[in-house]
């Protein structure tokens, strides 16, 4: 089993290039293949949520902040886009980098009063947000429909072709998933991440050496957020009506027990668990409300087997080790030790 | 000003009950040191125990806070076992994320096994109501209120005469400390995690003799509310997240006076953010849990 | 041992996702256990041998969640209906067969199965959802199909216009709310002050501005009004806030809150007349807010009428399935199973489609349980409503009412 995996694994690290242009070759054929449009559906899902448990995972598994409000920039996203598609009347195109923008701005100063709190405190802040922003899309009737929400969110158009069905939509969402990996990649690689990283894994070490922690902190939370209201914003179109019951705190949990599930502090952790959770979703379909139940348990065996998530990176703070107590691999227990 | 006396009283009453949510809550934070998402299912279990007991043996509201605080506190055993045991060395994030996994597995369990609707709890106090001056408080607020008193003080005794609540403590300062002086650890952190529990429950039937009704998904927003409550205390300071909890409770029902209650939630956490934004610790001053 | 445990685990859930992957791509009706998820196929217990064949009826409905037992009430309602039809021989000489699916009273997934049962040739038409935002939702995806999606219950005044494809047979509130502040505050109960707390959600807001709207017109005056939202508990301060204005008259517009409202409303010592707008004759009613319910005064298109005999063995045949007394929205669902029965009759001797069933369901005209029922343009219907109260723990029709009095 190990040989095979160390296999693959190399011949992964040999050819990546080549992986992940198979890969993309065949998600651009799939439509084709797989013309269904409930297929197709369910592939945009995937997509949207890889990208909304990315930004997700870009702020706790990278910067190790334990956000919980994930809906609340997902809303603002959406609802940047209905609002300035159905009533200013603006093109898709142009809104969607405005929605990203707002998004990170409101990100940016939600986390500015967090800096100075503890992860429990801002993890509790995030949640009110959220929450917060659920609730004035609720009640701001003049500017968000209230309760009505926004019905007939126009299609985008690219260069006179309609995309307004799943199929054709798919494309969007595969776009912006493939942009998402792509530019995460580079921010991880370069000094900005080297940072997140470091404080994540010892704060105080990060600071000692320089890194300015709260600056760099900050930084993170706006790139998450952008990432989610660009997300929120290729979504409503796609689903054309939405209301404030879209973004619940249920929808947090969701994107949060993705990037549980997938795993933390890899690039590949949160589409594995948007795939994982949402074909989890259709296949346990039959056992109805026991379906929560699955999830649930799956979260708290993961927590105890792998807290760092199926494919998440395991020699880190995330796999519940600590780098100062630096106990080797292989002596090391599980569980506390008084 | 008569009127707002009337929702000074409605808010006192709410916030009598967030009080015990949040004392409850503290407990578990202090003594355990780790933050914990079950607490709103607590509640909810205290609050279905209570419900069958009044079902099976008729409206007796002692033996309802008996069989709700020993409901919540078995659940409390094994939120303790789930979440916390094994987790004591380990970074923070994951005892945290197991206590979210732990609630979404209660609560979708609970709904199964008590259904999704509404269930009334009707006439476990009488609808009578004394006027105060031109103000009116009803009897179910006499007794919440009085209620959450008694309990305050009786933990108060606890933690500060007895034993067994210096053993509570001393852990929940400093854990490695008290193992050096003989204390068991573990089973005290335990029990300390099962005493905020079973508050909880107590919290749970006081809140559905006072909507008289109950439902498997009320803890959601209930948790929230505990722990926007502990925050004044850092989380740990009983005496304060009491004081939060009602400040929080008389805040929402201005704020409903001067709006609509649909913003109930923006002013609890508002009043949070608020609070953190001041003193991002709480008012706590030391470590510990503190009664 | 970690790791073993760790690759078993990715093992199993690759499976699932393989599993997941080959359920999902395939038509519902070839894999009948994999994803149907929880269909019931509901024929009769002796099918007919069929001559022309099955016609399958996509239902979504919230099974679980919130709404659970209005999705329930969907379930046995529609059921009860299917097995009446197929046992008289199907419609038009085809068995209908429900494909019953939980749409969790969210959008999303509702959209998800609306897909699905549009993918799926053999389904020919959608029953649900429950609430209008699913409705609504779902309404772009069935438009691109061409399939009927009927729902029982949505009364969005906007929903049944969204798509030629959209029915709703609820009533919708610009019928019933004006009916209720005219008829029943200002003439039957002759009030001129009213209080009013309702529910924030797009039915509450639809009923409040249609309420508003013929308040003003006849001049019922509206001294205040408080709303909340979704899963509120406690209002109190509400209440209090509603005190402090002196109305004559309390009127409720919610459904599931209602019996809270009026049992915190009677628990201030409050003695003043209740009105509801919403719940219906509703039996869950009366369980949770017991004595307090009694003088309640309430709008209902249809009426359990005790001595209408098919109406109370309906009703009977629904308990006895259901477990539970039943409300306006099962049989609502009832009457939709009937409504596209009548539909597919209408197709005579030609080929029924999507299309078919759309164009015929759009000239039906018949009367169900829940009273007449006809189209108009935008694919909802105008409904008649009664005046309903609570006396002695019970329903009854307040009779004797002229409405043509002025």
């Amino acid at each position: 089993m190990r040989q095979v995996l160390d296999t693959l694994k190399g011949f992964y690290r040999q050819h990546r290039v080549l992986v992940f242009l198979a890969l993309l070759v065949v998600m651009i054929l799939l439509p084709v293949l797989f013309p269904k449009s409930y297929f197709m559906g369910v592939m945009c899902r995937i997509l949207i949520y890889s990208v909304l448990a990315g930004a997700l995972n870009a702020i706790n598994g990278y910067s190790g902040q334990t956000c919980l409000g994930m809906a609340g920039f997902f809303c603002i996203g959406s609802y940047c886009e209905a609002i300035l598609a159905v009533k200013a009347g603006w093109n898709f195109w142009m809104i969607l980098p405005i929605a990203g923008i707002v998004t990170a701005a409101i990100g940016f100063v939600l986390a500015i009063p967090t800096l100075k709190m503890s992860g429990i405190y801002l993890s509790i802040v995030t949640l009110g947000f959220s929450e917060i922003v659920r609730l004035i899309a609720l009640n701001w009737t003049g500017l968000t429909g209230g309760p009505m929400g926004i019905k007939g969110i126009p299609v985008p158009s690219f260069f006179g072709f309609e995309i307004k069905n799943s199929r054709s939509y798919y494309y969007i969402f595969l776009a912006l998933a493939v942009l998402f990996i792509f530019v995460t990649n580079r921010v991880i690689k370069s000094r900005v991440g080297r940072a997140w990283i470091s404080i994540r894994e010892d704060q105080l070490a990060a600071r000692s050496l320089g890194v300015q922690a709260s600056r760099y902190k900050a930084l993170n939370f706006t790139y998450g957020a952008f990432w989610a209201g660009l997300a929120g914003a290729c979504y409503a179109p796609y689903v054309r009506f939405i209301d404030s019951t879209f973004f619940t705190l249920d929808e947090g949990w969701n994107i949060l027990s993705m990037v549980i599930i997938g795993g933390q502090g890899t690039l590949v952790g949160p589409v594995v668990g948007s795939v994982l959770v949402n074909f989890l979703t259709e296949w346990l379909r039959p056992i109805g409300q026991w379906r929560m139940v699955a999830y649930a348990l799956l979260i708290i065996v993961i927590m105890w087997c792998r807290p760092q998530g199926l494919v998440g990176s395991s020699d880190s703070i995330l796999a519940g080790r600590s780098i100062r107590r630096k106990v080797s691999k292989d002596k090391k227990k599980e569980g506390a030790r008084v | 000003m008569v009127y707002v006396l009337n929702q000074l009283i409605n808010g006192l009453c709410q916030g009598a009950i967030y009080a015990l949510m949040a004392i409850g809550y503290s407990v578990v934070v202090g003594v355990v040191g780790m933050v914990t998402f079950t607490h709103g299912e607590v509640i909810m279990i205290g609050a279905f125990a209570a419900y069958y007991t009044f079902l099976l043996c008729g409206n007796n509201l002692f033996i309802g806070f008996i069989v709700s605080f020993a409901a919540s506190w078995v659940l409390g055993m094994l939120v303790y076992k789930v979440c916390y045991e094994r987790f004591f060395n380990a970074p923070r994030h994951i005892s945290l994320l197991c206590t979210i996994g732990f609630s979404m597995l209660v609560k979708n369990l609970a709904q199964m096994v008590f259904g999704p609707n509404q269930k009334p709890m009707l006439d476990v106090v009488d609808n009578t109501f004394y006027e105060l001056g031109s103000a009116q408080i009803t009897l179910v607020q006499l007794v919440i209120i009085a209620t959450v008193i008694v309990l305050a003080v009786l933990l108060s005794l606890l933690f500060n005469k007895t034993k067994f609540g210096i053993r509570l403590k001393a852990v929940s300062q400093d854990k490695s400390a008290s193992y050096l002086m003989g204390i068991n650890v573990k089973r005290t952190a335990m029990l300390g995690n099962c005493l905020g529990c079973g508050l909880g429950g107590v919290a749970g039937l006081l809140l559905a003799i006072y909507y008289q009704t109950l439902q498997a998904t009320m803890g959601g927003s209930l948790g929230m509310k505990a722990f926007a409550s502990s925050v004044m205390g850092g989380l740990t300071d009983v005496r304060f997240s009491a004081l939060g909890g009602l400040l929080i409770g008389i805040i929402e029902n201005l704020g409903i006076t001067i709006s609509s209650a649909s913003f109930r939630d923006v002013f609890a956490f508002g009043f949070l953010i608020l609070v953190l934004v001041l003193k991002p610790e709480g008012f706590s001053k030391k470590k510990g849990a503190k009664v | 041992m970690k790791r073993i445990v760790s690759l078993l685990l990715i093992a199993v859930l690759a499976l699932g996702t393989l599993a997941g992957c080959g359920s999902s791509s395939t038509p519902a009706s070839s894999t009948p256990a994999a994803s149907q998820g929880e269909a019931s196929t509901a024929g009769t217990d002796t099918p007919a041998p069929a001559e022309k064949g099955t016609i399958k009826l996509g239902v979504l409905a919230p099974l679980t969640g919130t709404n659970a037992e209005y999705g329930k009430g969907f379930e046995v309602g529609m059921k009860m209906a299917v097995d009446k039809i197929n046992a008289a021989g199907g419609a038009n000489g085809y068995q209908l067969e429900l494909v019953v699916k939980d749409s969790k009273g969210d959008a999303k997934e509702s959209s998800d199965l609306a897909r699905q049962f549009a993918d799926d040739e053999s389904v020919l038409a959608i029953l649900g959802d429950f609430t209008s935002g699913s409705c609504m939702a779902n309404a772009p995806i069935v438009d691109e199909a061409g399939i009927v999606q009927l729902s029982p219950t949505a009364s969005n005044p906007d929903y049944a216009a969204m798509s030629p494809y959209c029915f709703s047979i609820m009533g919708r509130q610009d019928g019933e709310a004006p009916f209720y502040a005219k008829y029943i505050l200002q003439k039957y109960m002759g009030m001129k002050k009213v209080g009013v707390i309702y529910i924030n959600s797009d039915w509450g807001q639809s009923c409040y501005d249609n309420f508003k709207k013929e308040a003003d017109a006849i001049g019922l005056e509206i001294v205040e009004t408080v709303s909340y939202v979704q899963d509120e508990k406690d209002f109190s301060s509400l209440i209090t806030k509603l005190k402090a204005a002196n109305p004559e008259v309390i009127a409720i517009m919610d459904q599931g809150a209602v019996p809270q409202v009026i049992n915190q409303i009677r628990g201030t010592g409050w003695d003043i007349p209740i009105t509801t707008l919403g719940p219906g004759t509703s039996q869950q009613l009366l369980d949770l807010a017991g004595a307090n319910a009694e003088g309640l005064l309430l709008t209902s298109p249809f009426f359990f009428n005790e001595d209408d005999k098919d109406l109370m063995a309906w009703k009977e045949e629904f308990v006895s399935k259901a477990g539970f007394q039943p409300t306006i929205h099962p049989a609502c669902a009832y009457d939709t199973v009937n409504l596209i029965a009548a539909a597919i009759e209408a197709s005579g001797d030609g080929e029924v489609t999507r299309q078919t069933i759309r164009d015929n369901l759009a000239a039906v005209e018949m009367t169900g349980v829940t009273g007449p029922i006809k189209f108009n343009e935008a694919g909802d219907i105008t409904r008649q409503y009664l005046i309903c109260g609570v006396e002695n723990g019970k329903y009854v029709i307040k009779e004797g009412f002229d409405y043509s009095k002025s």
